[in-house]
């Protein structure tokens, strides 16, 4: 099963490598298996800053988060962490 | 060929200390080898990749430990991409094809770096990833990094420019440091600056030094001398107050309570920029009109007495602030930045002024109020009309950019005062962007260029009887500012640290001796010169 949550990017930088580089490192601590798709539906791993700086995300514009397998509290904490992440 | 003894080299001094030492050339790494295809055992190749990635982030956390600090930060952030699954993912299949470990790990870099390409806000981030990339290289093929500075010994470094990861590395033998290319801003200016290292940089010649040879690094002399020893030294000008009070008034620059703080133990009067952004820089949503007033209260209350010089936000693509979303831009300096966010964020602007028009009331002070990146005289009418509209202020503008500098006559009636600031002013003047390290010469405040075009404004200020201030780096140097007074400016706002300093300055001099200055500083052609004049008038 997937939880799907979708994220605005308020960091007016945009997806950039600081808030990249903490979600990768949130995810990790988490265990979970998570992507990430932009809004023009490229998915990669929340484990590769790389690949999600690669997607070029905008301020303003949304990144939807996929988590696999996971409670929903687990998956509703990680999410929520992100947001935070990319608040700037 | 050596350079004889004696032999000046000329640059941009940083500190006010001379220093004599050996030079220890740090020349860039030894060439990495050509990239092949002869790799048949991937096992022994992707554990000969990971160990080299595992010894560069190790080497990362040790100068990030030994730098400290924020330091710590940016090496982190290193880490992150260093270590990058999908990185070392393609850096395998690469492996898979053949290709030797530092070849499959640069290309998968370069892949990487094409793919961030076209967006300047992944510019550095790309230097980063092949900066790292030159390091796993380097490892793999035993070529060292490090720059294996002795721990004793008085040596003065000459190179390019120093990365965080090279200034990491300075010992304590390190009395001077030289470099070819990078500006007074740059990473290695502001380090030399916060550890009172002299250096000189920008200096062209530099790299005729050899190993071993003595010179003398002397910053306030602009200049490196071959064989040159510490009586060498150009001594900082002494100025000695011959009168009370300085011959323009010297005001403060804030941006902070701290620095109201500091700036009232010091004789400013009163404070003439108080950069508002910096209240907003943490917050994530608007504050309202009564936390600002709150926030502006305590500062006039703290401020050192005279007028209070308040610059509405001064926010932009290069300055974001995190509640007043921008789009990313080509070139931020030249994008929406300062006054013309009022086209989007109207409200904002008017928020403040009418949070500093309460502040004004409850604190009693005399606040005046300008708007920043103003460049046509509508454009300045506006601002004046709007800020005359919500509060009591004296109202006026900074100069900043060449199309108002020619504009400032027909400011008549319109502005209560300008004020000059020289930063960016000069960076619009001579179409060099303050960000890049090879144009700290440029923009040195001494450019004939800048000069007299300072001279106009103040000029056509006079005529319309407008009084002119300055409030950019250039006034918090003493011997500058003695030529902004001659100019005709007048007032002048330094850093609350240069404050007493400038004010001495301004108080051993008459009006009529800083003309003379000014003149001979106005008659040269080349930013030496300006300052050689300068220096000489005063002498005499």
């Amino acid at each position: 099963m997937t939880y799907r949550e979708t994220v605005r990017v308020l960091d007016p930088i945009g997806l950039h490598a600081r808030p990249a580089g903490q979600i990768v490192k949130a995810v990790r601590d988490s265990g979970l298996e998570v992507q990430v798709a932009s809004e023009s539906g490229q998915v990669v791993s929340a484990l590769s800053a790389l690949r999600m700086l690669a997607m070029k995300v905008k301020t303003g514009e949304t990144i939807e988060v996929l988590v696999e397998n996971a409670e929903d509290s687990a998956a509703e904490a990680l999410v929520a962490q992100i947001q935070e992440f990319l608040k700037g | 060929m050596a350079l004889a003894e004696s032999t000046i080299l000329q640059g941009l001094g940083v500190g006010l200390r001379s220093a004599v030492g050996e030079v220890w050339r740090v020349f860039p790494q030894a060439k990495l080898p050509a990239w092949t295809k002869t790799q048949t055992n991937k096992d022994a190749a992707t554990a000969a990749l990971r160990s080299a990635i595992a010894a560069v982030a190790a080497d990362l956390d040790t100068l990030g430990a030994r730098a400290g600090g924020e330091s710590v930060e940016i090496f982190d952030a290193l880490k992150v991409l260093l270590e990058d699954e999908e990185l070392f993912a393609v850096a395998s299949s690469n492996l898979d094809e053949g290709w030797r470990p530092a070849a499959a790990f640069g290309m998968a870099v370069n892949t990487f770096a094409e793919l961030l390409e076209g967006d300047s806000a992944f510019a550095e981030r790309v230097a980063d990833l092949q900066d790292l990339s030159k390091r796993v290289q380097a490892n793999l093929a035993g070529i060292s990094m490090t720059l294996d500075l002795p721990q004793t010994g008085n040596i003065v470094l000459v190179g390019d420019d120093f990365s965080p990861a090279d200034t990491a590395q300075f010992t304590a033998a390190v009395v001077g440091v030289v470099t070819i290319n990078g500006g007074p801003t740059s990473h290695t200016s502001i380090i030399c600056r916060s550890r009172s290292i002299p250096a000189v940089v920008s200096v062209a010649g530099a790299n005729e030094l050899q190993n071993g040879q003595q010179v003398l690094v002397d910053p306030v002399g602009d200049r490196v001398v071959v064989s040159g020893t510490v009586s060498d030294s150009t001594s900082a000008i002494e100025f000695v107050a011959l009168s009370d009070e300085p011959i323009i008034p010297v005001r403060s620059n804030i941006g902070t309570l701290t620095d109201a703080r500091a700036a009232a133990k010091t004789g400013a009067d009163g404070v003439g920029l108080f950069r508002t952004e910096l209240l907003y820089l943490n917050e994530k949503k608007p504050p309202s009109i009564e936390q600002q007033t709150a926030a502006f209260v305590e500062i006039l209350n703290a401020a050192p007495s005279g007028p209070v010089v308040v610059r509405t936000i001064d926010a932009g693509g290069d300055k974001p602030v995190p509640f007043l979303p921008m789009s990313a831009e080509e070139n931020p300096s030249l994008g929406v930045r300062g006054y013309r966010l009022i086209h989007e964020h109207r409200w904002f602007i008017e928020d403040q002024l009418k949070a500093l028009e309460a502040a004004r009331v409850a604190s009693g002070r005399d606040v005046w109020v300008m708007a920043p990146m103003i460049s046509s005289v509508p454009e300045a009418k506006e601002f004046c009309d709007l800020a005359r509209s919500i509060g009591q202020f004296k109202v006026g503008i900074m100069v900043e950019t060449p199309s108002i500098s020619v504009l400032v006559a027909d400011l008549k009636s319109i502005v209560d005062f300008i004020s000059i600031g020289t930063n960016d002013l000069s960076q619009y003047l001579f179409a060099a962007d303050r960000m890049n390290p090879g144009h700290g010469k440029l923009l040195t405040p001494w450019q004939p260029g800048l000069i007299r075009t300072l001279a106009l404004i103040a000029a056509a200020g006079k005529t319309a009887g407008i009084p002119v201030g300055v409030c950019g780096e250039s006034a918090s140097d003493p011997l500058f500012a003695v030529v902004l007074a001659g100019l005709g400016v007048t007032a002048v706002s330094a850093s609350p640290s240069q404050v007493d300093v400038v004010r001495t300055a301004l108080s051993s001099v008459n009006l009529e001796q800083a003309k003379m200055v000014a003149d001979r500083a106005l008659s040269a052609t080349s930013p030496e010169a300006a300052k050689e004049n300068a220096l000489n008038a005063l002498a005499e």
